[in-house]
């Protein structure tokens, strides 16, 4: 399994953030997650959550998602997850959000979506 | 004031109470310009008073004296000095010593060794030595002196009490190890009878034992010693060399426990008596035949119900006469319990007795695990209430090494930054069984949600509290066990939320529900923690 070290990163491309999300997001750090989320959302309008690097997400890391999505939407913002890892992919489908949250294969994709 | 002090220091300074009493006598007799003086101690279990420190012309060493005898027994027995001024004219003088010695007794002090459980002996000078007649003023300063001396001695008693104590307490700890010693050792490998004995104070008057017949069967033996204490545990001995030897011949339960008890009854006294139950468990037909005396009814459990097997008759070594019947028991695939009284007698926290149904309850909660720690469980779970008495249980069962395995026992703090090397483990057991990786992941995504749950909700994020994850496969069911020590949650607020609403909170019960095929939520035996059960099937791709 994947002993990637979990991090947090969010990166300013223009007008878009990108929060990059590596290791394994679980409840001992999701609210670190949940915070670099909302603080991007407050930057810009357009935010997305890279996931490439994830290789578990439980469902407080979910919440932090779906919080995000949430926020945007009622401010009218743009919010999507780029370049789902297939272990996350599972868990959002297993949750009934992969037809929820707007995908991209890449950042390209995102930005210009 | 001076005397006082130095008195006081050297009697406080020295370990060699004997030693330094004598100087002290020595100073005292000179510091009151005595002829003679002498310390008395009374034996607080005889009531005998006996000189134990003397100086001067006369020896009296090891005069004997009662309680309120003469001038020092009447200072003891009163707790108060004594001055005789004129001793040929005061009854209260044993003139015997006079007569024999020929020494001439004028006057007297004597003054109490006084502590707080009242004296423990007396301090008596004799004839000034100028001739003169002891003052009030002097029976005064002797009580002062008397003080130290009083307070150097308890202490030395008190101190030879402790060390007496714990020579007592050695010997009772080498009587429990040579007391352990008896009992069967546990068998390696996958032995059907097993036992433990837990002792409520150092010595017991439980006993279980096993041995081999040549036939291949197995005779067991569980006993309890009525009374506790030394004489209980010497008994349970005998009994339990008596029940050993006469069942390895491979005598029948009913005559087995017939001629122990004539045995018994021709040496047993005071009303002592002793509930056995003895017999012989066949691993090839996986049956029982046991014959019981008093003892607590035997259980066995199936995994769902319970049958209870009454005593086949009174205690042992009451009435020479009883014949004993016995029975026979099909185990097949269940267990059959034994335990001695103590196992029910245990109390809550209220004083209530756990009975045999809190005892059953107890043992169908721990049914999903090997014997060997399932035992563990239940002795686990007595000790957390309790024990009132020796308690001793014996589990007989046909070892399920090889439909049941056990793949993973883990305990870990209950904090979240724990689950990632958790997650791993059970990744780990799972990929050793060669479960699909998808379903390897949903199934370790489930109980992490379970886990984190009770990080959450059960402890409330106290992070003291610990969780242990048992995991074991029968056939194709893996079955997955969290408990915790939490306080006991109620299962209907575990609600599994819609999955076709969007929102952040409360999927990972809806998780668990989806992932599990199914899941169980239930108290500990006793109110203590939660134990979370939940099955899955799997199905291997060459089962198919």
């Amino acid at each position: 399994m994947s002993q990637t070290e979990n991090a947090c990163v969010s990166e300013m491309l223009g007008d878009y953030v990108v929060v990059r999300l590596s290791g394994e997001v679980d409840l001992s750090w999701s609210q670190q997650v949940r915070r670099a989320i909302l603080d991007a959302l407050d930057k810009t309008g357009k935010v997305g959550v890279e996931l490439s690097q994830v290789g578990y997400i439980d469902s407080s890391g979910i919440a932090a998602l779906v919080e995000g999505f949430q926020s945007a939407r009622g401010k009218g913002q743009q919010f999507g997850l780029v370049a789902v890892s297939a272990p996350v992919m599972s868990v959002l489908q297993l949750a009934r959000l992969d037809k929820v949250f707007p995908l991209f294969s890449d950042i390209q994709a995102a930005r210009t979506a | 004031m001076r005397f006082l002090a130095d008195l006081s220091e050297s009697l406080a300074l020295s370990l060699d109470l004997k030693e330094s009493l004598r100087v002290a006598v020595t100073r005292i007799a000179d510091f009151m310009h005595a002829d003679a003086a002498s310390l008395f101690l009374l034996d607080a279990d005889s009531g005998v008073i006996e000189c134990r420190v003397c100086v001067g012309p006369v020896d009296i060493l090891g005069l004997k004296l009662a309680l309120g005898q003469g001038v020092v027994g009447r200072c003891v027995a009163d707790n108060a000095t004594q001055v005789v001024l004129d001793a040929a004219s005061d009854n209260r003088v044993n003139s015997r010593v006079d007569a024999e010695t020929g020494f001439a007794t004028r006057s007297i002090l004597c003054a109490p060794l006084s502590t707080a459980h009242g004296a423990i002996g007396a301090l008596e000078v004799i004839n000034r030595r100028d001739g003169g007649l002891f003052a009030a003023e002097d029976a005064e300063i002797l009580r002062l002196i008397a003080a130290p001396a009083a307070l150097a001695i308890g202490n030395a008693q008190l101190a030879r009490g402790l060390i007496e104590q714990q020579r007592i307490k050695r010997e009772l700890d080498l009587a429990r190890t040579i007391q352990k010693s008896l009992l069967p050792k546990r068998r390696r490998g996958d032995f059907p009878v097993i036992g433990v004995n837990v002792p409520a104070h150092e010595i017991s008057g439980d006993f279980y034992d096993f041995f081999d017949l040549d036939d291949g069967r197995i005779g067991f033996v569980v006993g309890d010693i009525s009374g506790k204490g030394l004489d209980a545990a010497f008994l349970m001995v005998r009994a339990a060399s008596l029940l050993r030897w006469c069942g390895k011949a491979g005598t029948a339960p009913s005559t087995w426990l017939g001629e122990v008890n004539v045995e018994m009854c021709q040496t047993l006294r005071n009303g002592r008596f002793v509930c056995a139950v003895v017999g012989y468990y066949d691993h090839a037909t996986r049956s029982v035949e046991l014959a019981s005396a008093g003892f607590p009814p035997a259980l066995l459990h199936d995994g769902e119900q319970f049958a209870e097997f009454i005593a086949d008759g009174p205690p042992l070594g009451i009435l020479a006469e009883v014949q004993y019947s016995q029975r026979h028991i099909e185990l097949g695939n269940g267990a059959l319990y034994l335990f001695s009284d103590g196992a029910t007698d245990v109390r809550d926290a209220q004083r209530n007795t756990l009975g045999s149904s809190g005892l059953r309850d107890m043992i169908a909660a721990h049914s999903q695990l090997a014997p060997e720690a399932r035992l563990r469980a239940l002795v686990g779970d007595l000790k957390r209430l309790r024990l009132v008495d020796d308690t001793t249980i014996m589990l007989i069962a046909e070892p399920r090494g090889k439909s049941v395995q056990e793949l993973l026992n883990l305990e870990f703090p209950a904090r979240a930054e724990e689950m990632r090397g958790v997650r791993a483990a059970l990744r780990g057991a799972l990929d050793a069984q060669d479960v699909d990786p998808q379903l390897r992941d949903q199934l370790v995504l489930a109980v992490d949600e379970a886990c984190t749950n009770i990080i959450r909700h059960a402890y409330c994020e106290v992070r003291s509290g610990r969780i242990t994850l048992h995991l074991s496969r029968e056939r194709d069911m893996l079955a997955f066990e969290l408990r915790d020590e939490a306080p006991v949650v109620d299962p209907a607020r575990l609600k599994s939320r819609d999955l076709d609403e969007c929102k952040p909170g409360g999927l990972g019960v809806a998780f668990i529900d989806t992932l599990m095929d199914d899941w169980k939520l239930c108290a500990c035996p006793g109110g203590n923690g939660n134990i979370l059960r939940m099955r899955k099937r799997i199905i291997n791709g060459d089962d198919e």
